[in-house]
């Protein structure tokens, strides 16, 4: 075979399998439904704030650390926005990644039909230890509320870019009896505790009564003179 | 250039690729952090382009680092043919997942980016075998 013949294989083969691969990368990175996941904003951000926290489903931070902080927010609130991007990338590197406080999230779902399907995508990724992942960057991509910003092509995207997260795994446990169940004990937790406006936190020892706390700024400084009460206890 | 160092030069290329393809595959599979300098490793990682079909890409490029590798143990014209057939084809795949890595992830993982460079000397090196002799 001449040397240009040769070539001309080599180029064909290459074409054929190099363009196969890449075609088939192509189509299956779409979304099952045909439409392509929406790459959500501050990945890198959210993965840098929350590397190396230990997470166990709604909790962040060690089990053990001796002040406990409870955050009742819903997904679409805006102000519930603004403190997770004002304050918690503070909370979590002052109190959270030392061991001092650990915080819990509480998830309500008041203000329309968004709400719960973030709060059931944010439960079922706590089943995998991915829920603060979810919910960081649910805020960090929040829309206004009840226009349908929440949306399959959105959460597809957040699922994907969250490190070890199955995504696969989480859709299918979105309307399980377990995720219903534990959004049924959030809105049960938040009524006996008497919430009426997100974000409300709770603040105290770990494993003792918590007290509501009023925050009169979504900055750190907000919340930080009740963290550093409860340490002093 | 003989074919004997063009040979050699397939084996350390494909074997440097076959290590790192090892990793990411081992990372992937392990859910395990990577050693990352470019800070974008783990989202490249996780990202939904990194699986085919279910199979993590880096598996698919370890298979084809071991075929590339496996190449140089043969002489014969068909062989040194498919050898370089499989190293375009994977550079072409390559420059896909760089464009997909800068374009669509916004992050770079440069253990992707070394494999990217290993794949693009074996594109000269098992096209140089084409026309080398014994």
């Amino acid at each position: 075979m001449s040397r240009k013949r040769v070539l001309a294989v080599v180029v064909g083969a290459a074409v054929l399998l190099g363009g196969g691969l890449i075609a088939a990368l192509v189509l299956t990175t779409r979304g099952s439904n045909g439409s392509p996941s929406t790459a959500p904003t501050g990945v890198a951000e959210v993965a840098a704030m929350l590397r190396n926290v230990p997470q166990h489903g709604a909790m962040l931070g060690s089990p053990k650390a001796p002040v406990t902080l409870v955050e009742f927010a819903d997904p679409q609130c805006p102000y519930c926005g603004d403190w997770e991007r004002a304050s918690l990338p503070t909370i979590v590197s002052k109190y959270v990644r030392p061991g001092k406080v650990r915080i819990v999230f509480n998830g309500m779902s008041f203000v329309g039909p968004d709400s719960e399907t973030a709060l059931r995508t944010a439960l079922a990724a706590g089943e995998q230890n991915r829920l603060w992942n979810v919910v960081a960057l649910l805020y960090l991509n929040q829309g206004t509320e009840n226009t349908g910003w929440v949306t399959d092509s959105l959460l597809r995207g957040i699922g994907k870019a969250i490190p070890g997260l199955d995504t696969k795994k989480m859709f299918a446990s979105l309307h399980s009896a377990t995720v219903t169940q534990k959004l049924a004990a959030a809105a049960a937790l938040a009524q006996e505790a008497g919430v009426n406006q997100t974000p409300t936190f709770a603040v105290g020892p770990t494993n003792k009564a918590l007290t509501l706390v009023q925050i009169n700024s979504l900055e750190p400084s907000g919340i930080e003179p009740a963290l550093d009460a409860a340490l002093r206890e | 250039m003989t074919d004997r160092r063009l040979r050699v030069a397939v084996v350390a290329l494909s074997t440097i690729g076959a290590g790192i393809a090892a990793y990411l595959t081992y990372a992937h599979v392990t859910g395990s952090p990577l050693a990352c300098a470019t800070g974008g490793c783990e989202i490249v990682q996780h990202s939904r382009y990194s699986e085919l079909g279910g199979m993590p890409v880096a598996a698919l490029g370890l298979v084809g680092y071991v075929a590339l590798g496996t190449t140089a143990a043969f002489r014969s014209d068909l062989v040194r043919a498919a050898g370089a057939a499989f190293a375009l084809a994977g550079f072409a795949v390559g420059a896909y997942l760089i464009y997909v890595q800068v374009a669509l992830i916004d992050a770079l993982c440069q253990w992707c980016l070394t494999s990217d460079a290993v794949l693009t000397l074996l594109v000269p090196v098992t096209l140089l075998r084409l026309r080398s002799t014994a």
